[in-house]
């Protein structure tokens, strides 16, 4: 199976240096600035799993190597416009994409460009970030899961992209109830993203005030509303889950959204929490919380706008 | 009539360097390093009115009661101020807070007794710089001040309101000193909780989808609170607020969000947990506050930690 990789993140980053160690065919697509750091140095990786040097290959171009047969995106959400024009040249009739993006709303984005034939489910559970000199600094969990979104088998060449994980030390692989496990983790970043950031607090901060607890189990059950709404509601068990962990005492668990915003950075606020909030909206759902979270993030980029952070 | 005043701070030092040169009898109760700082410079005011260094009275330590005290402290410093302002309170004497909010009215009533204590409010743009100088950058500059009950005014708040006429501090004698707290503290309320809990200026805020939505009905939660009281600001009061909150483009912030993003004290408690507490009582919901007094519990919770390392 022939991979291109959009993005060299922590999470294509570290993926794809793990395939390439692996010797599987795989090719990361980047811009200029990153692709010629990599070039120089190779995918820097540390990782509990081991550190690694790893030269790979890489081209600025969608259109140089292909097409390919799976083709990953591991890009934010807000950057998904600029990715759909980098990886356009780069797919093939029989090209299979992976978006490893968080939330949903980038699924009709794709679905409208590519056809949602070509579009697969995808999943990231890989912490890390990258450090200052570009190195990928995996922290937790190595797991990707990936699937046919209808439900049905799944296709060949994600088969194989099974296999050369499998191969190469991921955990995961193919999934197949991908749109269920997205529903999940979306129901949970939107409440731990809307929380950290519109409270300015790690989970523990939030849970030690008088009506933190309160707030966040609210806005879960906004979002449980939602999915449910959407026909993916969370099993019972994945539910109290969240319950317990987004309200355990103590908790330093913070949403990587605060980062951004405290670094005076982009933040994934649109897909995250405004797109829940819509879908809310649209099935007539009241969800005070993540209004109140979404006007936040927006009244954020409004200052980030002008110039008006320090 | 003798005035006291607490602190030779931005308003205080403001308003007691102006009595002071019209010629009232006015004494600072200061801490020993402002003493010798004042009784060495002078107490300088620059002003949108004009400049003056001038020789005031400044004493470290109260001896003998005054006939009004007039104290404008931090809401979370009030404890140490009636401390400090206690032998400064005779049998007739006249406490005049100029503090936002109402909670500390409360809390002066059971320490002196309500009939000492009377209503004020501060309309001043002004601040100290590091050298000790009162920087007065507003066109305005007005203190007003009254019964609470509405009766007439005791005869030393007439003295004062002829002192302050003659200061040229605008102001003076207000017989609905009650109803402008509450409007003042419906607008400082919204403005505090909106813009630390967005963490934005007032323009910031307006330019989410539901921005406006989102501070118009925190207004409505306080007035709904300020009604329960008897105090509802009546439709000419709710526009004025409504509109101040409202200006597209406004760079205009909370002092409140200023002091956050500095890391200092908030007088969150005063201004937003107390309209909150006061809403519970009344059977009022206040869900907007409510988040954004969440937001300042972790702020505060934050800075504790950080202060104790």
């Amino acid at each position: 199976v022939k991979i291109l990789i959009l993005g060299a993140g922590a999470v294509g980053g570290y993926w794809g240096a793990r395939l390439t160690q692996a010797g599987i065919d795989t090719t990361f697509l980047l811009r200029e600035k990153r692709a010629e750091k990599v070039r120089k140095t190779g995918l820097v990786v540390k990782s509990p799993k081991g550190d690694a040097v790893v030269p790979v290959k890489v081209v600025t171009k969608g259109g140089e190597g292909g097409p390919y047969d799976v083709v990953v995106l591991a890009c934010k959400a807000y950057d998904l416009d600029s990715a759909i024009e980098s990886i356009a040249p780069a797919m093939g009739p029989n090209s299979t994409i992976v978006p490893m993006l968080n939330g949903h709303a980038h699924f009709a984005t794709l679905d409208g460009k590519f056809g949602a034939a070509r579009v697969a489910g995808g999943l990231a559970r890989i912490s890390g970030m990258l450090g200052p000199d570009g190195e990928i600094l995996h922290t937790g969990p190595s797991g990707v899961s990936f699937g046919e979104r209808d439900g049905k088998p799944a296709r060949p060449s994600l088969v194989e992209l099974d296999a050369a994980c499998k191969k190469a030390g991921i955990d995961g692989g193919i999934n197949a109830s991908i749109n269920q496990d997205l529903w999940d983790k979306w129901i949970m970043l939107s409440t731990i993203a809307g929380m950290c950031s519109s409270m300015r607090g790690t989970v523990g901060d939030i849970t030690a005030t008088e009506d933190g607890a309160a707030i966040v189990l609210e806005t879960l059950e906004e979002s449980r509303k939602v999915a449910a709404a959407e026909g993916y509601p969370p099993s019972d068990k994945v539910y109290s889950g969240l319950q317990t962990s987004l309200t355990t005492k103590g908790s330093k668990a913070v949403a990587s959204i605060l980062g951004d915003m405290e670094k005076g950075g982009q933040a994934e606020g649109k897909q995250i929490v405004g797109d829940m909030l819509a879908r809310a909206r649209k099935h007539g759902i009241a969800a005070p919380n993540l209004r109140f979270a979404y006007a936040h993030l927006q009244a954020y980029e409004a200052r980030r706008a002008r110039g008006g952070l320090k | 009539m003798k005035v006291l005043i607490l602190g030779a701070g931005a308003i205080g030092g403001y308003v007691g360097g102006r009595l002071h040169q019209s010629g009232a009898d006015v004494t600072f109760l200061v801490r020993p390093a402002r003493h010798e700082a004042l009784q060495r410079d002078g107490l300088v005011i620059k002003s949108t009115k004009g400049d003056i260094t001038q020789k005031v009275k400044s004493i470290t330590k109260v001896d003998q009661p005054y006939d009004v005290v007039l104290l404008t402290p931090k809401a979370y410093d009030l404890d140490s101020a009636m401390d400090a302002i206690a032998p400064a309170v005779g049998a007739n004497t006249t406490v005049l807070p100029l503090l936002n909010g109402m909670r500390h009215l409360d809390v002066l009533d059971v320490r002196f007794g309500a009939e000492k204590v009377v209503g004020g409010l501060a309309r001043v743009g002004v601040a100290m710089n590091e050298k000790g100088w009162i920087l007065h950058t507003s066109p305005f500059a007005a203190i007003s001040f009254g019964e609470r009950d509405g009766k007439a005014a005791r005869p030393v708040l007439t003295e004062l309101d002829a002192a302050i006429k003659k200061s040229g501090v605008d102001g003076g004698l207000n017989p609905n000193i009650v109803q402008d707290l509450w409007d003042k503290w419906i607008m400082l309320c919204t403005l505090a909780a909106t813009c630390c809990l967005m963490r934005g200026a007032s323009g910031d805020i307006l330019e989410a989808d539901e921005g406006r939505e989102i501070v118009l009905e925190t207004v409505d939660e306080g007035r709904k609170v300020a009604a329960a009281a008897g105090h509802d600001p009546g439709d000419k009061g709710i526009t004025t607020i409504r509109s101040f909150l409202t200006v597209k483009g406004s760079k205009f912030a909370a002092s409140m969000l200023h002091d956050l993003e500095k890391g200092a004290m908030v007088e969150a408690d005063h201004i937003v947990g107390d309209m909150i507490a006061r809403a519970k009582k009344a059977g009022i919901a206040t869900p907007n506050l409510r988040l954004a007094y969440a937001h300042l519990q972790v702020y505060m919770a934050q800075r504790a930690r950080k202060t104790a390392k």
